[in-house]
């Protein structure tokens, strides 16, 4: 009689051979999240993208329209890139993907502002690529402020004020804004912390249904179960801890390389993020076998588990909050891991509060780890008795 | 004579093998759900999950030390902001810090107990706000309404300190150089407008690659020496097996693009600026460039399944990669590189300026360009793989009947 531990161990042995014998388990396991952790924390590593190109119509051609345009250019994120003649040029450009902006100053804005009969300046900024519109649009209107303010403040010296009474005047009310613990409002920072782990969460799920779907296909699962004394449960087990192994090495490995080596905020301590990821992993090869069982073609069920995890990374809500969609999405986004792997990151590593304010996001992807048992019956009953169909 | 007999045959071998492609697409289960379900429901579902465009209400709590009269109106017109709800008033920074722990809310706005008195005596007067920024839209919804109301009270401010006479007047003094701000192209600044384009587009290539990959798995899992392209008298040429099957994933696709880039968008009233001209000319070497870049990938497909495992997650970097989010004048150049391997770059960046930004084929001539080079690249790629799998066969069956040749012999 061999104990259920060495069973395990058995399989486990069974696996890792697999595992390392197999270009797809390793391109999977290993080199994709690798390529995707460089990918993007190198694509955004500028954090805020500066020198965005930007054009000028400058109808008015005065020292004083461009002094604005110089100093519209002296911007973090504007870059001038190019002066139009006219409007309709100006929009050809942005259309031919040339530039994501333009100011706009129509012809005596300065004859017009002297004799106060108050001239309009515009700017377009191009939505249609929502990032760089907006960052453009926040710079343009602040350089609309002042030069607006500019003028009132050459009439209020005039009149006898110092500069900070006339700011004061000008501005009796001003905004400090402060961006809680990712100051420098760093798009990687931002964007980075869920995409990799949602990236791994979809490998997670399609690995887990793939490696026992391939002993199925390959006719393999008397022996595998034989190793198991047709267990399921330990013949689970044996299989999927190699790999719950892999992946929470390659998730660490991900902490490491995020908030050692880049630095990004982890104010909570790296043990939350860690005990974090680590539920991830089982979570997700949970949920992976509760597809599996559920939906009992290999095919059908790595595609359902590909629909979720691409799904998941519009409903974790990191880009476009939860709260803004539809009130069934916001119900339906509990059952994304990602979701709640996303609370314990804003709690734990961005804001840095204590463990117990995340206690619901650990609880809820502890409870995901139940869901294979309402389908183990049905699962090795598939698994012994069927035949994997193409 | 000969020449005609050969291309009469070509072009019936073309058509053979056209419908056996054809059979073999709408006859797999595993297809059928990449071609239909993939195009016909994941933009649908991805429309409703952006459709609100917006955020509106971000709850935001309060710290009032100053409780006077100008800092209540400061409130009220937040609050009446379509953007900003504020769901609380808390008596100090200690309590509003715990009510953002618990996430009842996702910023701070602090007025300081000097506020109104600096505003009286003429000294500028600050408010703080603490953004979470789990979210930027967040940030962005609350730094901008408290920017705008801001800007609003000062004007008033500004007037009743000026005593002007005319309403002319306080126009004049408050704002000597007006401006205006437009939001060209989306002016609602929404999220299904900037994202649900670069998807659409993107289903496509993903689409493809998946049917295509899956397609050849099963071509060699059902072939008896694991190999892509089957023994058979109608598929000896390289060109006539490229010609057929591609004509085939063309007839299917020219109706699922029609209705992932027409119809969707129709059914969410996303914008839609193209002229169907336009459209159709340009999407045309879009699909033939992602046909011929899935069927070169599809040679590494060795089983039904890898395609899944390989494809679905680089979804994600391809719509980075493209520069619908981060910009493209900012990516690095080597991810820029990168970039032009794939059809979908130049697509999505074609896409939005024709679909959203109402650009003529002329405006888009560069990614057209690009993509016409691609379809050329991958069409002999295609060949070139398609060739040597035809050869690879070949010597497969070769080998064999030597084996079995030598087999007889012995035996004999």
């Amino acid at each position: 009689m061999i104990s259920a531990l060495k069973r395990i161990w058995l399989i486990s042995i069974r696996e890792w051979k697999r595992m390392v014998s197999r270009p797809l388990y390793i391109f999977c396991m290993v080199i994709a999240p690798i390529f995707c952790y460089i990918f993007f924390t190198t694509l955004m590593g500028e954090g805020l993208p500066n020198n965005m190109p930007v054009g000028v119509v400058d109808m008015d051609n005065t020292s004083t329209s461009r002094n604005i345009v110089h100093n519209l250019d002296a911007f973090q994120m504007t870059d001038i890139v190019a002066q139009y003649s006219n409007f309709d040029d100006a929009r050809k450009a942005m259309q031919q993907g040339k530039i994501y902006a333009f100011y706009y100053i129509p012809r005596h804005t300065t004859e017009k502002a002297l004799a106060s009969r108050q001239p309009k300046v515009s700017f377009y900024t191009n939505n249609a690529f929502l990032i760089p519109g907006s960052l453009l649009w926040k710079e343009m209107r602040m350089m609309s402020e002042l030069a607006s303010g500019a003028v009132g403040r050459a009439s209020l010296r005039a009149k006898g004020f110092t500069d900070k009474q006339a700011a004061a005047f000008l501005q009796p009310i001003v905004i400090d804004a402060h961006p809680l613990n990712n100051p420098w409002l760093n798009y990687s920072i931002y964007l980075s912390n869920t995409i990799i782990p949602g990236i791994l969460m979809l490998l997670i799920f399609q690995m887990t249904i793939y490696s026992v779907g391939v002993e199925q296909k390959n006719n393999t699962v008397k022996k595998w179960f034989g190793y198991a004394d047709n267990n399921i449960i330990i013949a689970l087990t044996g299989k999927l801890l190699p790999q719950t192994f892999v992946f929470f090495m390659v998730t660490s490995l991900y902490d490491a390389y995020l908030y050692g080596f880049l630095h990004y905020p982890c104010n909570g301590g790296l043990f939350p993020m860690m005990l974090a990821a680590l539920l991830l992993v089982v979570a997700s090869q949970a949920f992976g076998l509760f597809l599996y069982g559920a939906i009992p073609s290999m095919r059908l069920a790595m595609s359902s588990a590909s629909l979720w995890g691409v799904l998941s990374f519009s409903l974790s809500g990191f880009t476009f909050p939860c709260m803004a969609m539809h009130p069934a999405l916001q119900g339906l986004a509990y059952l994304f891991p990602l979701r709640h792997y996303f609370l314990i990151y804003v709690n734990q590593a961005l804001n840095g509060y204590p463990m117990i304010y995340a206690w619901k996001s650990y609880l809820m992807l502890l409870i995901f780890l139940a869901l294979p048992f309402f389908i183990i019956k049905r699962l090795k009953m598939e698994l012994m008795n069927y035949k994997y169909m193409p | 004579m000969e020449l005609y007999d050969k291309i009469k045959d070509g072009i019936s071998d073309i058509f053979y093998i056209w419908r056996k492609e054809m059979h073999m697409i709408l006859h797999d289960e595993g297809a059928q759900l990449f071609i239909f379900f993939l195009c016909l429901i994941y933009p649908l579902l991805y429309s409703f999950i952006y459709n609100n465009e917006i955020v509106h209400e971000v709850p935001v709590v309060v710290v009032d030390d100053s409780n006077s009269s100008e800092s209540r109106k400061f409130l009220r017109y937040l609050d009446a902001s379509p953007d900003v709800n504020i769901v609380d008033y808390a008596p100090n920074m200690e309590n509003a810090q715990e009510t953002l722990r618990k996430q009842g809310a996702y910023g701070i706005v602090h007025i300081p107990r000097s506020f109104s008195k600096n505003i009286i005596k003429g000294i500028q007067a600050h408010i703080s706000i603490y953004c979470d920024l789990s979210g930027l839209l967040y940030y962005k919804a609350i730094y901008g309404t408290c920017t705008d109301v801001s800007l609003k009270m000062n004007k008033e401010i500004k007037i009743s300190r000026l005593g002007n006479t005319t309403n002319r007047q306080d126009e004049i003094s408050t704002a000597p150089i007006e401006y205006s701000d437009i939001a060209i192209f989306n002016p609602q600044r929404g999220m299904a407008s900037f994202l649900i384009p670069a998807i659409l587009i993107l289903i496509i290539q993903q689409s493809l690659l998946l049917c295509v990959g899956l397609l050849a798995g099963t071509s060699r899992e059902n072939n008896q020496f694991k190999d892509l392209v089957p023994i058979h008298r109608k598929y000896r040429g390289t060109l006539r097996i490229v010609l057929g099957k591609s004509l085939a994933y063309i007839s299917i696709y020219s109706l699922l693009v029609a209705y992932v880039l027409i119809i969707t968008p129709k059914i969410f009233h996303l914008i839609q600026l193209a002229s169907f001209g336009t459209l159709a000319a340009f999407i045309l070497p879009y699909m033939l460039s992602c046909i011929f870049f899935a069927m070169t990938v599809s040679i590494f497909m060795r089983n039904r399944e890898s395609c899944l495992l390989i494809v679905v997650f680089t979804s994600v970097p391809l719509l980075f990669i493209s520069g619908i989010s981060w910009p493209r004048s900012n990516e690095p150049t080597f991810w820029k590189i990168l970039s032009y391997i794939f059809p979908s770059t130049f697509g999505i960046n074609g896409f939005i300026r024709i679909n959203s930004m109402g650009a003529l084929l002329k405006d888009v001539e560069p990614e057209f360009r690009m993509l016409w080079i691609q379809t050329g690249v991958y069409f002999i790629t295609t060949c070139l793989v398609y060739r040597y799998q035809i050869l690879l066969s070949r010597r497969h069956v070769y080998n064999r009947l030597k084996e079995m040749k030598q087999k007889i012999k012995k035996e004999v």
